[in-house]
Formats: structure tokens, sequence, C-alpha cells
């Protein structure tokens, strides 16, 4: 997969305190973009590369925090980096508690914005790469036959092949070819390998886990 | 005129004299103390207080005189001719006034001081021996002239240590009654002294009577009169003065109510910078996360070695902008905070309700409020003082605002319009909350009345008093949507340009 350059995303409604963290983002090297609501941001076509946000906590019309919130809901998952002027405690524990990467407070010192950023991109590589494996290993997963992700499931539970061949009402020698076309299907080198596989599918937030068995 | 005849011998009565000395003093009290009134006033006021001071002054001296002289024993009849007699009390009076004129002047210096006592002393003398002149009796009146000399020296110096105590002093609230007694007392002294040296220069030698006697009348009734008048004059002075007092207290009380007022109105608006400290903080903190960013930015531009200029310049040019904007925060806060005589000046009131949003932005973002202006351009300017009008819409929006935090089934919306009305302009803050509850719309504006849990009650009472020291008018209009607070402000005709 070819990565594309990172792109961070600044939301502030202070025209002013938004274009100087451009300037000090940008001076790093890297891309950025901003908006000066939440509304803006969401309306905006963002590209297909690692990203991270800066979020003012105080914005007009939706407080940082519950728009935090929204994304979850809507299924955006990009690393959130609170920034404000005047932050308290129970803020502070519901953001991170939210999965917020830092809350700084403004005015931040520079070394604690640019790594919080820096932090916030490998995450959200991180992810990127580990959805990306998901995505793969679902589209084999799907290419299974009803069949062959019924032998799996009991493969991957720990029975023996006369045992599946049993339940299922079957010859031994068949469960061997569907548990092999489906080592085969799903890339497996192994046993173990396979039962990784099946976890990490099975072990997806709620809701990406609905795997059709 | 030579004679042998041997000189008449006088005597006094002891207890005679002793009341011409203490009419004297409680005269001089009642002198003193309505010329006190003279220096507060000004124009017509200051006018009777000068010649009703002047009259008891020379009322006194005169009834000192001639109950001193029912005191001096003659073994001949003394009568006195009343046109001259008459005479001898305008001159008293007359210079009374001259001498109250120039003492009552606002900081009394020296020279005054030494002119009015002259005055004063002269008009005492004037008085005495006007009145001597005045004498018919079967004998001729030789005067020591060394003695009369002293008499008037007398007359002066005790004037003017008199004089002295009460005006040099009388500006010092501290022991002022006692002060006032003292220098009532030298004066009467100073009567008393004058009139008293001047009897010991006279000397009555045996004659038949020279003058005219057809208007003569008996120096008894006069001394008689003297005392009536003398009394009279101190009673009606004690009803006056206490009357004069009643209102000058109430005149007190007024001062004293316009200073609290001021002083609530101040503690009302540092418990609003208090409610506002968030937003402040807010309103202060984003220019200087502005400047360290730049500041920051432009560090590692020049650390690079080559540093981009126009980029540095630009950043450079940010920071000084924000670094102003900041300030202007702090200096409009501390407008806010501090205590101040109100200063009239002519203002924007489009721009007071602008800097009062920037103010309470922050407040209205945490209670999802948002705050629209309407602002009518070419408004007429209008007189006031900026802290206090700033004071009245912070009251007014951050009610609205705090009216709304409930509010769940419609948009919260705070709207802020300025408007020309005839000769005024109409400045409106109307939410989108509840209606006003029509029970309460009419104590709304009562102190110490409040619906919020945490209110003093104080915020629309001091607000509607700062609209109508203004010469305006704050109120609620009824049946609007929400609560909707109006208020006017008299124009002075010219365009805000």
């Amino acid at each position: 997969m070819n990565e594309r350059a990172p792109i961070v995303f600044v939301v502030d409604d202070d025209p002013s305190v938004r274009r100087s963290i451009k300037r000090l983002i940008g001076s790093v090297g890297l891309q950025v973009e901003l908006f000066g609501s939440a509304q803006e941001f969401l309306l905006s076509k963002r590209p297909d590369a690692p990203s991270c946000l800066v979020l003012d906590i105080r914005l007009p019309g939706i407080s940082g925090l519950d728009f935090q919130h929204e994304l979850a809901e809507a299924n955006i998952h990009i690393p959130i980096i609170f920034i404000t002027a005047h932050g308290d405690i129970p803020m502070t524990v519901r953001a991170m508690k939210a999965g917020a990467v830092e809350f700084l407070t403004k005015p931040f010192r520079e070394q604690d914005l640019l790594d919080a950023i820096q932090l916030a991109l490998e995450r959200d590589r991180a992810r990127r790469q580990g959805d990306a494996e998901i995505a793969v290993l679902r589209e084999r997963f799907e290419s299974l036959s009803p069949r062959e992700r019924e032998v799996v499931a009991m493969v991957v539970s720990g029975m023996l092949n006369k045992q599946i061949a049993a339940q299922i009402g079957t010859a031994e020698n068949t469960v061997k070819i569907h548990r092999s076309r489906a080592m085969q299907k799903m890339q497996a080198n192994s046993l173990a390998d396979l039962v990784k596989m099946i976890q990490r599918l099975q072990f997806l937030p709620a809701r990406a886990r609905k795997l059709r068995w | 005129m030579i004679s042998g005849n041997a000189a008449l011998t006088g005597s006094y009565d002891p207890l005679q004299v002793a009341l011409s000395v203490l009419i004297a003093i409680s005269t001089s009290y009642a002198a003193l103390d309505l010329a006190g009134r003279v220096t507060a006033t000004s124009g017509r006021a200051r006018l009777i207080w000068l010649i009703g001071g002047s009259t008891a002054m020379g009322i006194g001296i005169w009834a000192m005189h001639y109950i001193g002289m029912l005191a001096f024993r003659l073994p001949v009849l003394v009568e006195c001719d009343w046109p001259t007699v008459l005479l001898s009390l305008l001159v008293g009076m007359l210079c009374s006034a001259f001498a109250l004129v120039v003492v009552s002047r606002r900081g009394m210096g020296l020279t005054y001081a030494l002119i009015g006592s002259a005055m004063m002393g002269c008009g005492i003398a004037a008085l005495h021996y006007i009145a001597m002149a005045a004498m018919r009796l079967p004998a001729e009146c030789r005067f020591d002239f060394r003695l009369v000399a002293l008499s008037v020296v007398l007359a002066v110096v005790f004037s003017f240590a008199a004089l002295w105590l009460e005006f040099y002093f009388r500006d010092e609230p501290k022991n002022s009654a006692w002060r006032k007694l003292g220098s009532a007392l030298v004066m009467g002294v100073a009567i008393s002294a004058m009139h008293y040296t001047g009897m010991a220069a006279a000397t009555f030698i045996p004659a038949a009577p020279a003058l005219d006697q057809s208007h003569a009348v008996s120096i008894s009734s006069l001394g008689t009169l003297g005392i009536a008048a003398a009394t009279l004059q101190v009673l009606g002075l004690a009803v006056l003065s206490s009357l004069v007092d009643r209102r000058f207290d109430s005149q007190g009380l007024e001062l004293a109510l316009t200073e609290t007022r001021l002083e609530l109105a101040h503690v009302a608006r540092i418990a609003t910078m208090g409610e506002l400290t968030a937003s402040i903080a807010h309103e202060i903190n984003q220019p200087l996360t502005a400047v360290v960013n730049n500041g920051n930015f432009a560090l590692r531009q020049v650390a690079s070695g080559a540093p981009n200029l126009e980029e540095l310049r630009e950043a450079i040019a940010e920071i000084v902008n924000d670094g102003t904007r900041a300030s202007a925060v702090i200096s409009r806060i501390r407008a806010l905070l501090q205590k101040g005589a109100p200063d009239r000046v002519e203002l924007d009131i489009n721009e007071v309700i602008q800097e009062v949003t920037i103010l309470v932005r922050h407040e209205a973002t945490l209670s999802r409020v948002s705050v629209r202006l309407d602002l009518a351009a070419d408004l007429p300017r209008v007189l006031g003082d900026r802290v206090q009008l700033q004071q009245v819409l912070i009251n007014l929006v951050i009610n609205g605002i705090e009216a709304m935090r409930t509010l769940t089934d419609r948009p919260r919306e705070l709207l802020v319009k300025s408007a020309k009305n005839a000769d005024a302009v109409l400045i409106q803050v109307q939410d989108s909350g509840k209606e006003l509850d029509p029970e309460q719309v009419g104590r709304i504006f009562e102190p110490f009345f409040t619906t919020k849990p945490q209110g003093i009650g104080m915020g629309l009472s001091i607000s509607r008093s700062i609209i109508e020291s203004h010469g305006g008018r704050l109120w609620t209009v009824p049946g609007s949507s929400g609560a909707l607070f109006q208020f006017t402000l008299p124009t002075d005709g010219s365009s805000v340009s």
C-alpha cells in the first residue's frame, strides 16, 4: 500500500490562532488544513491519508467534546488533540476517556503540540494499517463457501477432523478437503495462523464484528 | 467747650453688664452661624445668608450696646435720639456685611482676614460712637482719644481672632460646634471690650442739653428693646437653623445615596466580571497562544539559517497584532473593574455593543447560545459613560444567556439590536427562551428581586438606574417570544461618522 503524505486538520474559531498553528506545524514539513468550525470540517473532503485533528474545545455551535463524540458515532476514527484556553479536570478526563491523544492548554509549548501530532499520526498510521489488514482478511473470509466456514469454525474451536465429520455427517476426507481449501483461501500457513486470523476478525470493534458464519 | 463742673460719676450694674456680654456672645454665635452658610452657597441663597448674618451681627452689637448702656447708671436722665440710634444700627449691619463678604470667600487668606476684621472692628466702633452721639442728656460727653483708639484696636484684634477661628478652619468638620462657640465667644468679647473701653474713654460733664431733644427716647426702653431683639434673634436662628440643617441633611442624604449607588454599581460589575472569568481568560489566552506560536515559528525560521523573510515578517506582524489585541482586552476589563466617577463622552453605541459581545462570547459559546447582532448603521452618537453602558449590556446579555440554558426545544438565540428612534437610540436584547412570567414582570426591576438561584437581584435595578441617569428608559416588552428588554438613550443630534 502506497502511503500518502500525512495531514493535520486544525479546527479553531480564532483565525489568528489558526494561522499561527498552521505556521508552526507547517514549519516541520507537515501538511495542514484549517477549519473555523466543526461543521466546515465535516463537510470537507478528507484525503485518504494518515491524519489527525487539532480541535479547540470551545467552538461555535458545538463544543469540541461533543464533536469528538459525534465523530465516534459516525465511525470516523481520527486521533484528536484538544487545545483549550481554559481546560479543567473534568473536561480533560472526559476527553482522554473518549480516546483523545492529548489535551493541551493554550498557550502550549510547541514541542508538546508537535510531539502530540507525531503520536497521533503514528496512531492513525497503525490504525490504518490494521484496518487494511482486517479488510484483506475479511475479503478472504468472505470468499469461503458456507461449508468451509462451518468447518473453519469447528477447527478453530479445537475439534478434530473425525469429530467434525461426525458432527456434520460426512466423511473425514471431505472435511480434510474443506479444511485445506479454507487454509488456502485464507492464506494461512498453519493451524495457529488460521486461529489468529479468525480471532482478529472476531475481536473487531462492535460495529465491524459481524462475521457471517 | 470749657466747664468747671466736675464730671458725672457713672456706675455699672454688674448683672446687666454680664447680661450684655452674654447677649454679645449669643448673638455673635447666631450671626456667625448664619454667615458660615454663606460659603457653601451661591447666587440668591448666598445673598440671603449674607443679609441674615450681617443683620444678626448688627442687631447683636446694637443690643449689646444698649444693654451695656442700661447697665451704666448716671445721676441724670439719659435719653437717646432714635433716628441716630437707627443710623448706628444700619452702619453696624453694613460693616458686618462687608466683613462677612470678605471673610466668607473660599480659601480666605491672611489679607482677607485682616481686611474683614478691620471692617468688623470699625463697624462695632462706628456703631458704638454713633450711638454715643445719639445720647441726649444734660451733660457734655468728652472722649479720651487714647482710650478711643484702644477700643477700636481691641475691636479689630478680637474680631480678627474670631473670624480667623471661624472661617479659616471652617472646612474641618471636626469639633465644628466647639469652634463656632469659641469664635462666638471671642466675637462677643470683641464687642464688649470695645464697648466698655469706649465707655471708659468717655467723661460726662454736666451741661445744658445742647442737642435736639425732639426724637429722644429713654435709654431703658432702648435697653429693653435690645434684650428683646437679641432674644428673638437667637430663638429665630435656632428655628431657622434646624429647618435649614434638615434640608442640608436631605441633600447630604441624596449625595450619599448617589455615592452608594456608584459603589453598588461597581460591586455589581466586579460580580459580573467574576462570572466572566473564564471568558476573560479565554479572550486573553487566544491572542497569547497565537503570539507564542508565531514566536516559536519565527525562532525556527531564524535557527534554520535561511529564513523565509516574507513568512518571518508576516509572523512578526501577527505577533504585534495579537499583542495589541490582548492588551485591549485587558484595558477593557480594567476599565470595567475600576471605580470612578461617571465619565460622559460621546459614544457610538454599536461600538459598545461589539465590545460587550467579545466579553460575553465565551459565556455564550459555553451555553450553546448564538449571539446575533443587528446594528443600524448611521446611528447618532449618544452621550454616556462607556463603562456603565457596557455594564447594562453585559447584564442584559448574561441574563438572556442564562435564561436559555435549560432551553431544549428550539435554538438558543440572543439578538442584540440597535435602531434609531425619534430623538433617541433604541437598544433591544431579546432571547429565545421562555416568556417573562407576567406576575414577575412588574417586580424584576425591584432591588433584590431575582429568579436565579445564585442571583442577588441587583443587576436589573442597577441597570435601570444607570439608564435613567443617562436620561433614558429601560423596560421589558410583554408578549414577545422570549424575554425582550430594551432601553433608549437620548441622542445629541450629531451622527456617527
